[in-house]
């Protein structure tokens, strides 16, 4: 009995004491953790399948015009500048041939002529000598002047139709190279389409069919549309078939090729 | 932010079944109780030593008993020390024995013993009572939260199994409501085993402290004339 009541002074503060350690873990519980329950939001994906190609084009080539222009115009005011001389100088050089004509041909020549004539005979024959020997060197002078201006003119041009011609030459190797893989996927298409062909009896071999087939990203026939009948119903028929059983037509990899096999004219013959 | 910790707390709790509900709460009770009997233990423990420690100088530098009989009889009884009161009931049994005529010293010695004894052993079970409780918490309760935790880890599987697509989305929430019963056992029953560990260790310094005042007490009687 005794013992029991030496711990009356003890009971209450330790019960407080407890709860206040259970609050504060439970309140470390409820604020020390994140507790994530947000689900995750939504996100919305447009798939673009060749268009991004011409829309991210030209928010780039702002930049690329912004941070070029240290660069290129390096190498294309070379040409440039030569260029608008060869069409500009003749214009403005030719002025210059005139002023230097004229005030080195009239103070030089038109002088001595004066006095040529009022003065002396002799001094004037040896004076005209003298001048023809200086006209001589002026026109000499001056031959050579045009000569340089010419040569230079034409050196512009020739750079600038050389820059010209090659940037011509890469884009034609461009579309050499895509007129290439053209030809060999609609030349692999059609190889394809002629295998499954069934060929009728009777089929003149001069007999040729022409077909539109319209195609779907992945080489499905969209559709198969006669425009020229080879005159035996039986063989464009045989195509037709044809062209609906290779399904799916052998595409490029690259899906942005795909606009140029939209929309295809193949011809058939019986014989190749 | 605030709502969403506000749910998913409250919901974790709420959203459990029955069984780990009833788990949770009885851990919540164990861990309650052995937090209350720690610190009744903290403070009762840290009394009695200091008690002890006053009441030996007392008695060392005090060498008149009576005196010392006298002033330890006057003070209320709850508040006294268990050395004290060996070392009352040691001294009213010696002074009984005295009184009687045709005792023989041995059988008096005898006698004062075997009173001290009995209050010696009432107050260890004072001092050892709720250690028990401490001891089977910490070694139970996590079994307990355990035992919480894989009901409700078979509960969410078995919903995983209901549901066509299973992801981890649908077992994370029971998982979590499930290790709730976990976390609240070792909460319950880590301190338990610490303070079990402390006062079993405190309480036997103690004791030891008991025994020799009661051989050193039975030897100052003994010399009486």
């Amino acid at each position: 009995m005794n013992a029991t009541i030496s711990y009356d002074p003890y009971r209450f503060p330790a019960g407080l004491l407890a709860l206040a350690v259970h609050l504060a873990f439970f309140s470390l519980l409820y604020f020390g953790f994140t507790w994530q329950t947000q689900p995750v939001r939504a996100v919305s994906v447009e798939l673009w399948r060749s268009l991004p190609n011409v829309e991210i084009a030209p928010p780039i080539e702002p930049k690329v015009t912004e941070v070029m222009p240290p660069a290129p115009p390096a190498p294309p005011l070379q040409p440039a500048r030569p260029a608008k001389p060869a069409l500009t100088k003749p214009d403005i050089v030719l002025p210059d041939k005139k002023d230097k004509k004229k005030p080195e041909t009239k103070p030089v020549d038109v002088k001595p002529e004066k006095k040529v004539e009022t003065k002396p005979e002799k001094k004037a024959e040896t004076k005209t000598i003298q001048q023809i020997q200086q006209e001589k060197e002026l026109e000499q002078a001056i031959l050579r002047e045009r000569l340089a201006i010419e040569r230079e003119a034409q050196l512009a041009a020739q750079a600038a139709l050389e820059s010209a011609e090659q940037a011509e030459r890469e884009k034609a190797a461009m579309d050499a190279a895509l007129d290439a893989m053209v030809n060999e996927y609609t030349a692999k298409i059609t190889a394809k389409i002629r295998r499954n062909v069934v060929m009728p009896p009777d089929v003149r071999d001069d007999a040729s069919a022409l077909f539109r087939v319209t195609l779907l990203p992945g080489g499905a026939v969209l559709s198969a549309e006669l425009k020229k009948s080879s005159g035996n119903s039986a063989y464009d028929s045989a195509v037709e078939r044809a062209i609906l059983k290779s399904q799916p037509l052998p595409l490029p990899a690259d899906v942005a090729m795909f606009n140029r096999f939209r929309v295809l004219l193949l011809k058939f013959r019986p014989v190749e | 932010m605030e709502v969403t910790a506000d749910l998913s707390f409250i919901h974790l709790i709420s959203n459990a079944s029955l069984l780990v509900q009833l788990v949770m709460g009885l851990l919540l009770a164990v861990s309650l109780l052995s937090w209350w009997y720690i610190f009744i233990k903290l403070f009762a423990i840290r009394r009695e030593a200091k008690l002890t420690e006053e009441f030996e100088e007392e008695f060392w530098h005090n060498q008149n008993l009576n005196e010392l009989f006298k002033y330890s009889k006057e003070g209320a009884w709850h508040e006294k020390g268990g050395l004290e009161r060996i070392f009352v009931a040691g001294f009213v049994e010696f002074v009984k024995l005295k009184k009687q005529q045709g005792m023989d010293a041995s059988a008096v010695m005898e006698g004062t013993r075997r009173a001290m004894r009995a209050t010696y052993q009432r107050e260890m079970d004072r001092l050892e009572s709720h250690l028990a409780f401490l001891a089977s918490v910490g070694s139970v309760s996590p079994y307990v939260g355990l035992f919480g935790t894989v009901w409700g880890i078979m509960n969410a599987f078995r919903g995983l199994a209901n549901v066509g697509q299973a992801t981890l989305a649908h077992v994370a929430p029971g998982i979590a409501e499930a290790l709730v019963a976990t976390a609240m056992g070792l909460f319950a029953a880590i301190p338990a085993v610490v303070a079990y560990n402390r006062y079993a260790h405190d309480i036997n310094r103690l004791s030891s402290r008991f025994d020799s005042f009661t051989e050193e007490f039975s030897n100052v009687l003994q010399r009486q004339p």
